[in-house]
Parts: C-alpha cells; structure tokens; sequence
C-alpha cells in the first residue's frame, strides 16, 4: 500500500495526483475517522441517546478535578522549562565553542534511549528515599528528610530533563540553518553575544520551538510515569486515571471524555500556533548560506559559567543512564535498596533473558514492525505536509484536523474502536477482515504517530524556501524530482529524526500492541511485560532493567545509523 | 544522501516482503481447512488443527513447558500471552469474529465477564467431576485448572501470627496499623481489585450503591484513608522485607521466589471468613471452527496427569483433586490452613467496573 503511494507520487501526470490525493482521503476516512467515531458512538449513544452521566461524574469527583488540574499545571510548567534547558542544550552543543561538546552530546542524548518507568527509576537511585543524592545529604545535614523527592517539584525536575529530546534533535536541525554571515555582520556592528542570540538565533529557531512547544504540553498532559511514581497523593495526574478507565468496560466513557478533553486543549493551542506561524516570517534573508562556526564566548566569567553549566548538566543526564546499567547486573533487593555490593553482582538476568533462541524472534518481530510502520508514517507525513504545503482551502484545513484525531483518544480505545470496526468484512477495505491479520497492529502503530510526525515534518517544511522550489521548476525539474532533489535534502535530517524517535517508541510498546498483535509475531513488548509482570516469579526488578539496557542498545545503534553518522558528514 | 535514500527504499521493500510473507501464514491460520491439516483427514479421523490460545500464565517458562507438552501429546498450539485485563478486553472487542480457539488462566471474575459478553461456549470436560467443588462454572462455560490465593502478608520482623491482624478488616479498624499497610490502589491490575471485592461483597445490599451498602463504602474508605498507596514500578514485597510497609496483599504463588529474592519469609493470616481463592480456569471460545480439536485440548490440560505434572514443576496448587498428591509438600500445607472465601463471581464481575470507577473517583485522595 505504502509502495503505491510512493510510486503513485512520483509520477508527474495529474491523474496520479489524483489518485494519492484519493489514497490519502481513503486512508484518512478509513483508519482515522470511521473507527475512532465508532468508538465514540459506542461510548457515549451505546443505548440510543447521549447522556451526561460521564461529566456529571468527573464533576462531582474532587480527585479528577484535582488530578485534571495538575495535568494543566504541569503542561504550562513543562512549556517554560524544557524549552529554557533545552534550548541550553542546544546552544551549549551547537552553537558555542564549549570544550568537549562532543562528549557532552553523548550524554544529552540520553533521553532518546530510554524513558517511562525506567527513566524515573534511574533518578530515584539518585534522589529517591534510598538514592545517593538524598544519603549524601543525609550525611551533611543529619536532619534532612529522606523522603524530600517528592510531590510537583520533584514531577517537574525529572520531566524537565527528560523531555528534551525533541530538542536536541529538531532543534540542533535548524540551528544549523542560522546563516553564519548574519552573525558576524552582526557582530561587526556590536551586537552583544546575548543580542544575537535575541535577535539572529531565536527567530531561526522559532518555527520549530512552536512545534516542540505543543508537543511539550501534550507530553505534560500526558506525563504518567514520573506523576505515579513521584506525584505521591499530593500531585496526582489525570492520565493514570484515563490508563485505568480506558481498561474497564464500565469506565470508558469517563476515559474517552476526559482523553477528549486533553485532545481538544492540545488543538485550541495548535489553532493559537498556527496562528503564529501564519503571521511571522521566519525563512532567512540570505540565499548564500554559509556554515555556523562555532561561537567563542569572550568574556572569560561568561565562558567559565556556560562551561560550568554545561557539565552540570551532563553529570544530571549521564548519572541515572549509568545506574541503571550498573544496577542491571544486580538482583531485586539491590535495586530496591540501591545499594551495590560487589558480591550481588551477576550475569544471571542477562543469561535468562538470552537463554533460547526463541528469545531472538520477538526482537526481529519488533525491529520489523517499528521500521515498516515508521517509514510508512513518515512516507505519510511527508505526502500530507507536502499538500498542505502547496495549498490552502477548506479540504487541506479538514485534512489536517483529521490527521491529529489520534490525539483525542487513549491508545486503547484506538485499539478497541480498530478491532471492533474491523472484526467483520469493510467495504472500505475491500470486503475483507483485519482482525487476525499481521496488518492490524502495522496500521495502528502508524495511526498513533501520525499527529507528532506531521508536526515535526510540517515545522520542517515550512522553514523551506519556496524560491528553491521555483527555481528548480524554472529550470524544467519535474515536481517529483524537485521533491527529492531540492525539498527532501533540506528537510530529510529532521525527517531521519522523527523516524528515529517513532521506531524507539514502537520498539518496546504494550498498550497499544496487546491487543491487536498476531499470535505468531509476538512482539518485544509483550514479552518484557510477561517477564516483569507482577505475576512472575523471575527476578522482575532486575529483569526490567536489563531488558532497558538491551533497549538503550537498540535505540543507540538505531540513531547512530540513522541519525549520527549524517551529523557528522 | 543517496545511500540513506536507497536503504530507506530497501528497508521499505524488505519490510513489505517480510510482513508479506506474514500475511501468508495468517492466511493459513486462518483458513485451517485448505492447509495442512486436509492431508491426514483420509487415513486418520482425528483432526489436528494449530490452536490459538489466549492466556495470562505464560510467564516464568510455563507457556514453554506448555507448548512442549502439548506437542508430545500431539497438538499444535500458539500462546498469546496477555495481562489477564488485557486479554479479557481483547477477547471481547474480537468477539464478532473470534482470533483465538480456547483461553485459559484467567479467574472466575474475567470469565463470568466472557460469559456475559457470549464469548465462551458451553463445555463440560471429563475431569470436570474431578475438580474441587465450587471451583467450576455452574453453567458448564469453565472449569478449574490452579488454584491462587491472595492473601495479607506480613514482615515476621513486625508482626507474630499474635500481633499481626487477623483479617483485612483489621487493618484500618486498628489505629496500630494506620500507615502500615499498602492500599489496593493500583486498581487497574486484578489482585487489587479482588482485595477490594473481597471486602465489599462482605456488605452486600440490593438497595445499596452498586449493590453495596453504605457502611460497606465507609469501610472502603477507611482502607483507603489509613493505608500507603502503592506505587507504580515497586514490587510491594520489597517494602514488606524493609519493613517500609510491613502488611499488605501477596499472592500464594510468587511467595517463594519472593523469599529467595529478598530473603525474608512472609507471615501470612488466614482470616475467618476465608481468603479470595482464584481459580485459573480453562473455557473454548464461542465462534472456534476448531471445536474438536479444542475438546480434546480441554480434555488434555485439566487431566489430573497434565495438572500434577505441572504442579510438581511449577511449585501451583491444583484445582482437580486427583492431582493434588503430586503437589509440592509445602503448597499443599499452606493450603490445607486456608478456607476459600464464599464470593459470588457473578455478581463481582457485574460490579467490579463501578465499584472501580467509584473507589478512582470518590475514595481515594
């Protein structure tokens, strides 16, 4: 399917446009709208006419009010601070000569290789109850209260690092694009380095600091692992609660309407950005670009602070990663504790883990899946953004809303509303049966990351030039050629990175995948939760990490061919 | 540039090859009749069809010991392992057009939810009889396979048996336990949902909310308001062995591991009016076009021989009682100080989704 539309594009006849334009709107009425609406039927007209029960519920429950509340807190939170650390990050690494940045790229990198409860679980050997922060401070001040990590701060602390990794790719991407002339005519003319930064850095990067601006208040809304595991009952959060409700037949009312309401706040503050991103103009006045040199600070306070910081920065990144593989080769009451002790460690958990080659398959089975149904979604992405790139009206408006309504649901109502449209024969699909099939999960892995693909590839496409485009017309080049001569060049570094991030989170996924996949083709992330679940009677605790660090390998070496090896060339 | 162009295409081909060829197979699970399975039809009468199980006790090597036997004794069969809620709703969402030929380790409260939705068949195996009374489907849709207890454990460092409470009840009526004690908070799980079911079934009253009577919500409450929540990502028996929350739910079967793992040995209460005993049960799914081969699964998996074989393995509690003797001693000893608690599974399962939604909503803080 993925193959036509790409071949169908390449073809200049206008009739082939056609024909994607069909396949898109197929595409689009087919897995986004009729399912999802049909899970909405469902939930709320199940027994003929729509009732109010569900808001009258959350209304009077002063937990969810509460909880929906934080959510917002901690997403307006997120906004300001993972843009002011991230934005650091970038200029630390990209943008002013700090020694060894190459190193410390490594280590801000971290976050694109692990995440959720593993992520959390790495600060809490740090500065939970027992972690090695809090003993430290123990130590110097005999009255410190151990259990201080806790509550808003602590829920905002671990989020605002971890949720930098869409800044340390997409916005290193276009960091790049700074025109390098403009800054040293500006210098000439004495501009202070921060009023360069001000007036040259920023407006380059702000197409897409609106794109991470909104996935970061959606990431804020969404935020389950740090708010469950350190939220404590003083911060609770909203989207455990839809978690619980979307898996309980009697609750899924409450869960549809409550992922609703997160949803449509998400697009009230999209429609507000693309309301900016209508007005300014962010495309670069030179048409000779020339390559950023990296900026000397010449102040020699200012240089020795940035530098500082810069390391401190590293240390917060690099400590949890590393406690975690240590901790890996440990057992349960190692972990719990977090204390090391030589004499615990062992190979066992890596051994059990590799013990059959049976174990092997489930981790080709993911690798496929992530790679087809990544390439697919940004294949898709790329198609859509170029339509609504070119043009403007009511049906490129409804395509757009409609490409986002996967995130107006949790992941398992998509999954339930997919199975329950598509158990009996479609005329949409051809009078055929999804269910059962090894394209069921395929499609809904590429569904759930249409929203943030399309986000990033549409920041990306429009901090194009259209005269590259024109000109290339100009000289004959046909609108297939132009796309993958002149446009996809220019636009592929970010485009890699999205593919990336969308197979590392596909890798390992169980919400979404439990229920559709094929019994043949068990994935990765089925067998880490069987093997850690809290049924088993294996070493779960130590198992878990050890399946993190095999993932932390995966996604290591996925970046590294998709994404390092360009950045350095 | 071009490099990474061309192996993007070449990904994109291999995987559409590699998924193709899944299609294939499906193809063939999917339609058993045109495959294989025709071939011996001639000489032999009996069918052997490749089974799709669903199950949620795969785990820790026992769906590869499954596999292994079941092959010996000539089936074919592919486990499709999921969290027992998970693979409930999985089971119902596909209902229209059933995936999966029989589930099986599932409790009594996610079968009666099957049963109501008509995703089960009616089936009454040979061993039924065998079984343990009150541990089968009445209505003839499940029957018994292992038994699992949930019981309230305690850190022998804390608690004697003459200190620790007696029943779950105790908890939060003794003001010595306040804070002690881990909450069923994690409500989207099973166990912590049976805690609670064990406790407000207790109180039941048609008039009630959710068939509850109002001092049954006020003794939840007290659970909850007295009680540590427990928190995603820890295992609650690392807070019983540090003595952090030294009473709370353990679960009969993980106990020894458990012990080996952190070293302390868990007292457990046997209260009164008995523990919430849940039975993983085995049932064949309404829409299977593989009934006789899933029949003489039935028949195979709850044979007194394949249950002892497989309580002896895996250190579990046998439902038939033709197959306890081959139980481990020290099961078998817990167990015989244990009195299953009278729940009504219908009637849970008619409740537990409200009683959940209220407990999220209203209860807890």
């Amino acid at each position: 399917m993925k193959a036509t539309k790409i071949r169908t594009a390449g073809s200049p006849v206008n009739g082939s446009a056609f024909i994607l334009y069909g396949l898109i709107a197929w595409f689009v009425i087919t897995f986004l709208i009729y399912p999802n609406i049909n899970v909405y039927y469902e939930i709320f007209f199940s027994d003929g006419n729509f009732s109010f029960e569900a808001v009258n519920k959350l209304l009077s429950s002063d937990r969810a009010m509460r909880s929906l509340y934080n959510s917002f807190i901690l997403a307006i939170s997120l906004m300001v601070t993972v843009n002011i650390v991230g934005v650091a990050l970038v200029l630390i690494v990209d943008y002013f000569d700090i020694k060894g940045a190459k190193i410390l790229r490594l280590g801000y990198f971290t976050t694109l290789i692990y995440s959720g409860v593993v992520l959390v679980s790495g600060y809490k050997f740090v500065y939970g109850e027992s972690g090695y922060m809090t003993k430290l401070f123990a130590n110097l001040f005999p009255s410190f209260d151990t259990t201080w990590f806790h509550g808003y701060w602590a829920v905002l602390f671990v989020m605002t690092f971890a949720c930098t990794s869409n800044h340390v790719l997409f916005l290193s991407n276009a960091i790049r694009k700074i025109d390098f002339q403009t800054v040293e005519a500006a210098k000439n003319m004495g501009g202070s380095t921060f009023y360069i930064l001000w007036r040259v850095v920023l407006p380059v990067l702000k197409p897409t600091m609106f794109a991470l601006t909104i996935l970061l208040f959606l990431t804020g809304l969404a935020a389950t692992s740090a708010p469950l595991i350190l939220g404590g009952t003083e911060f609770q959060t909203i989207t455990p609660m839809i978690l619980t409700f979307s898996k309980s037949l009697a609750s899924r009312d409450l869960a549809a309407l409550l992922a609703l309401i997160l949803g449509l706040s998400t697009l009230v503050l999209l429609t507000i950005m693309i309301r900016f991103e209508k007005n300014g103009n962010f495309i670069s006045v030179s048409k000779v670009k020339s390559v950023l040199v990296k900026q000397k600070i010449n102040s020699k306070i200012g240089n020795i602070a940035v530098h500082l910081i810069a390391y401190f920065l590293f240390l917060i990144y690099i400590i949890p990663v590393l406690l975690i593989v240590i901790f890996s080769f440990t057992d349960a009451q190692s972990i719990s504790t977090a204390t090391l002790n030589i004499s615990r460690f062992t190979f066992d958990n890596y051994i059990q883990v590799f013990s059959s080659m049976a174990a092997f398959k489930p981790y080709l089975v993911s690798i496929l899946y992530a790679a087809g149904a990544s390439i697919a979604v940004v294949a898709l992405a790329l198609t859509a953004s170029r339509i609504l790139h070119k043009y403007k009206n009511k049906w490129t408006n409804f395509l757009e809303y409609s490409l986002l309504i996967p995130w107006m649901l949790p992941s398992t109502l998509i999954a339930i509303g997919l199975i329950v449209t598509y158990s009996t024969p479609k005329m949409l699909i051809g009078n055929t049966v999804l269910v059962g099939t090894v394209w069921m999960l395929f499609l809904a892995y590429v569904i759930i990351h249409i929203p943030f693909t399309l986000r990033m590839v549409k920041a990306s496409f429009f901090s194009l030039d259209n005269n590259l485009e024109d000109a290339a017309k100009n000289l004959g080049a046909k609108p297939f050629y132009t796309f993958r001569k002149v446009l996809l060049p220019i636009i592929l570094p970010s485009t890699l990175a999205v593919l990336a991030l969308n197979f590392n989170g596909i890798l390992a996924d169980y919400d979404l995948t439990v229920f559709l996949y094929h019994p043949l083709y068990q994935p990765l992330g089925i067998v880490i939760k069987n093997s850690t679940d809290a049924q088993a009677v294996a070493d779960t605790k130590a198992l878990t990490l050890v399946y993190s660090v095999i993932l932390m390998i995966i996604s290591a070496v996925i970046l590294y061919f998709v994404y390092g090896r360009k950045s350095k060339s | 540039m071009r490099k990474i162009l061309n192996l993007i295409l070449l990904t994109i081909t291999l995987g559409l090859i590699v998924t193709a060829c899944g299609g294939n197979n499906t193809a063939n699970t999917a339609k058993p009749e045109s495959s294989a399975a025709d071939e011996p039809a001639a000489n032999e009468p009996v069918k052997n069809e490749k089974l799709i199980i669903y199950t949620n006790a795969n785990s820790d090597g026992r769906g590869e010991w499954l596999i292994e036997q079941a092959k010996a004794a000539g089936f074919e069969i592919e486990l499709v392992g999921a969290g027992g809620a998970d693979a409930t709703a999985r089971l119902i969402a596909e209902k229209s057009n059933p995936v999966a030929d029989v589930v099986f380790g599932l409790n009594n409260m996610l079968y009666e939810s099957l049963k109501k939705e008509n995703v089960l068949v009616k089936y009454v195996p040979a061993w039924a009889g065998e079984v343990e009374e009150g541990l089968n489907d009445p209505e003839g849709y499940y029957h018994g396979l292992v038994k699992q207890a949930i019981l309230l454990g305690y850190n022998p460092t804390s608690y004697t048996a003459e200190t620790a409470p007696k029943d779950w009840t105790d908890l939060y009526n003794n003001p010595e336990f306040h804070g002690k004690y881990e909450a069923p908070t994690l409500l989207g799980q099973v166990t912590p949902r049976l805690v609670v079911a064990g406790i407000l079934t207790r109180y039941r009253d048609e008039k009630g909310e959710y068939g509850i009577s109002q001092a049954g919500w006020d003794e939840i409450k007290k659970l909850y308001d007295n009680g540590v929540g427990a928190i995603e990502g820890e295992d609650f028996y690392a807070n019983l062995a540090s003595g952090k929350t030294p009473l709370g739910t353990v679960v009969s079967g993980t106990l020894d591991a458990k012990e080996e793992q952190y070293g302390v040995k868990a007292g457990t209460v046997s209260p009164e009016v008995g523990v919430p005993m849940i039975v993983e049960q085995a049932a064949i799914i309404n829409g299977t076009k593989k009934m006789e081969t899933a029949e003489r699964f039935i028949e195979w998996i709850g044979s007194s021989e394949v249950q002892g074989k497989f309580a002896a393995q895996f250190n579990s509690m046998p439902a038939n009682t033709k197959a306890v003797a081959q139980a481990n001693d020290a099961v078998r000893e817990l167990y015989s100080s244990l009195k299953a608690q009278a729940l009504e599974w219908g009637f849970i399962a008619d409740h537990i989704g409200d009683w959940v939604e209220k407990i999220e909503l209203q209860i807890m803080k």
